[in-house]
């Protein structure tokens, strides 16, 4: 193997002293944001109260001082969301980090190869079914329904893709993308078919598709949340295969990667931690695409540190954006990703641009 | 002014929602309002004897009040209306951004942001009532989060005239007041009668009601929705569109209404003068050459609140439909 400094430093990873300060500064503004969107929300219940209450929760220490809406604000609304937040934005910036590295795709994101438009229809069609189904079925379909579709339309539709991409001589990464591309299409007429179908249930559609914490619960966080960690655990055990993808499939190859296997390995857990997300909170934009660039420029393309970094530093964003939407009257909080991450994005590609120009 | 214009797609597609009811059958199991008091109160006294009571919301869901509820959060402005209209306006403790009647309302905290229920107030204002709204003004997902909070939760979704009366006495009942919602209901019912005879024997011109209107595309009364029986009763023939009020610009110029009511002029502020309005309207493609543009009768109307609010005041905008239809059949001015 050549030595190259990048190829070296791709091999042996990112020197202890450096990953741990990433990653302990990563943390650090994880928890600051956390504490203030668990202190910070619509209503009176301010950082004093939040702390007596979560402190008497856990800890059995101190007397109930406070009405017992407040109780409920915290520990049923305002803590389930921070934690959909950080689960999500983590799962979201892990698995575009994953697909921009397996598709070698600047423009990468964890909705690429259609879980966004399988979600996205999974979801429209359960929010229909109860148009058509017994009323009494729906209304006790009608939450969990449009999880479960959700989560089952993106992940079929990854394998529906795979299945169509794949040619004789393996999975070209071209072929991913258009068969990606065309069966989002596809779905995106669906959708949009639905959309003029629903009538007087257009609302909840467009509320959906927008993408919301607003519908975060403990029940569902049970479900996304193992998932997410199970295929993020899975995806950084195999950071040296992503390493390897950096130098392009047949170096790849030559460094001894089964492409095919890992491949259909790789899309198939993030696009698991993606559907997970999906079902959890609709498609929320922006996370997945511009986290890992901006970890990227910033650390460096190495998946051992890259990983971790992308997780914790988008479930910060996601949190905090979220903590903006709400605190802004409930916009979408995707638009505040995009509204914090873009500018600062556009700060760090000038900067690297000028630096490689000296 | 641009938080108007940001909010106008918002406000066409509520009052669409609103406006233009599916076909019967598709949202609500029972008939809506038809409460059953399960403890029915042998001498209709004191409200405490009212209570326990179950009842039936628009929605088919059983919901049972332990006592009369003395915290009230409504989540659409038509159930804060019929809050107020039965005299427990001081009971509400939080509405909608929406609310503007009775001015009153306008001093209560907001639980509802530019048509987004915020939970946290919800809860915060710690309600022992919750009058949401059905056919998704109040998403399902967030009734379903109210209930799983542990929060009573009626669902109010009135789709008739008649449907309206029912959730007046309805919520006459949750509030341990029937006598009053009673009254209301016959205080309605007699000038909607008042109404029907003024207009009786008149012509009942083909009507196009705007709702909407953008780009070659006409919102107006849903076929077989609440606007199109106003519409009726106004002493008008509604020209319709399909469930959702949708008229196609070939559906509209074969239809060829003889009157045109600009719904849309309670919101731009453009079209409430008749002279422009009827510019505006003519510049339309295709529409020049309709019989209400050619006889000048294009009206713009600016009542549209209270003709799709499905509250007391709903007989407020049928006496203004019936009006704007027949000036001949009434005095100048209200």
């Amino acid at each position: 193997m050549s030595a190259t400094p990048v190829a070296r430093q791709l091999v042996l990873g990112p020197s202890l002293g450096r990953a741990t300060l990433v990653l302990s500064a990563g943390v650090g503004l994880l928890a600051v944001v956390s504490l203030a969107a668990v202190a910070f929300g619509t209503t009176g219940v301010g950082p004093g109260e939040a702390a007596t209450i979560l402190v008497h929760r856990v800890l059995g220490i101190g007397s109930v001082s406070w009405p017992a809406s407040s109780e409920t604000i915290l520990w049923e609304l305002r803590l389930p969301r921070v934690a959909a937040g950080i689960i999500v934005g983590a799962g979201l910036a892990c698995a575009g980090t994953v697909f921009q590295a397996l598709l070698r795709n600047p423009l990468a994101d964890p909705y690429i190869i259609g879980t966004a438009a399988g979600a996205s229809f999974g979801a429209v069609s359960a929010l229909l079914l109860p148009a058509v189904l017994p009323i009494a079925v729906g209304a006790w379909l009608g939450l969990g329904m449009i999880q479960l579709l959700a989560f089952a339309g993106a992940l079929t539709t990854v394998a529906v893709v795979f299945a169509v991409a794949r040619g004789r001589s393996g999975t070209p990464v071209i072929a991913l993308l258009l068969a990606g591309y065309a069966i989002s299409s596809l779905l995106a007429a669906g959708v949009a078919l639905l959309m003029f179908l629903s009538g007087d249930r257009l609302m909840a559609v467009v509320t959906w598709l927008l993408g919301s914490l607003a519908g975060a619960s403990w029940p569902r966080l049970a479900i996304a949340a193992p998932l997410i960690v199970v295929s993020f655990t899975l995806l950084l055990l195999r950071w040296r295969t992503l390493n390897a993808l950096l130098l392009g499939e047949q170096a790849a190859a030559h460094l001894g990667v089964e492409l095919e296997r890992e491949k259909r390995i790789l899309a198939g857990l993030a696009a698991l931690a993606t559907s997970a997300g999906v079902a959890i909170s609709g498609t929320i934009g922006f996370v997945g695409l511009v986290v890992p660039h901006l970890l990227r420029l910033a650390f460096g393309p190495d998946h051992r540190l890259l990983l971790p970094a992308t997780m914790v530093y988008g479930a910060a964003l996601l949190v905090l954006a979220d903590l903006g939407a709400r605190m802004a009257g409930g916009i979408p909080v995707g638009v505040v990703t995009a509204l914090i991450g873009a500018p600062f994005f556009l700060w760090l590609l000038r900067r690297s641009l000028v630096a490689h120009a000296r | 002014m641009a938080p108007h214009r940001l909010l106008a797609p918002l406000v066409v597609l509520c009052l669409a929602l609103v406006a233009c009811a599916g076909p019967a059958g598709t949202s609500s199991p029972s008939a809506p309002g038809a409460g059953t008091p399960t403890a029915s109160p042998s001498t209709a006294s004191s409200p405490a004897s009212l209570f326990p009571l179950t009842l039936t919301d628009d929605a088919g869901r059983e919901v049972l009040l332990e006592a009369s509820p003395e915290r009230i959060v409504s989540l659409a402005p038509s159930n804060t209306e019929i809050v107020c209209a039965l005299d427990a306006c001081d009971r509400l403790v939080g509405v909608t951004d929406f609310d503007d009647y009775p001015p009153q309302v306008l001093e209560i905290d907001k639980v509802v942001v530019a048509a987004a229920v915020d939970v946290e107030r919800v809860v915060a204002a710690e309600p022992d009532l919750v009058l949401a709204a059905g056919n998704e003004l109040t998403p399902s997902t967030v009734i379903a989060q109210l209930d799983d909070l542990g929060l009573t939760v009626l669902v109010l979704y009135p789709e008739t005239l008649d449907e309206v009366y029912a959730d007046i006495e309805l919520l006459g009942r949750a509030v341990g007041n029937p006598d009053a919602a009673a009254d209301l209901v016959a205080g309605m019912e007699q000038r909607v009668h008042a109404v029907v005879e003024a207009v009786e024997g008149a012509d009942r011109p083909l009507t196009l009601y705007e709702v909407f209107h953008g780009e070659g595309t006409t919102y107006t009364a849903g076929e077989g929705s609440f606007l199109a029986s106003l519409l009726d009763l106004a002493g008008a023939e509604p020209l319709t569109g399909d469930a959702q009020g949708l008229l196609t610009p070939e559906a509209l110029v074969a239809a060829d209404p003889e009157l045109i009511l600009l719904g849309t002029a309670s919101y731009d502020p453009s079209l409430a003068d008749p002279g422009t309005a009827l510019e505006t309207v003519a510049a339309r493609t295709g529409w020049s050459e309709l019989r209400a543009v050619r006889d000048e009768r294009v009206v713009p109307y600016v009542e549209d609140i209270v003709t799709t609010r499905p509250g007391p005041r709903i007989v407020d905008g049928l006496e203004a439909l019936a009006r704007a239809i027949h000036p001949d059949r009434f005095d100048a001015a209200p």
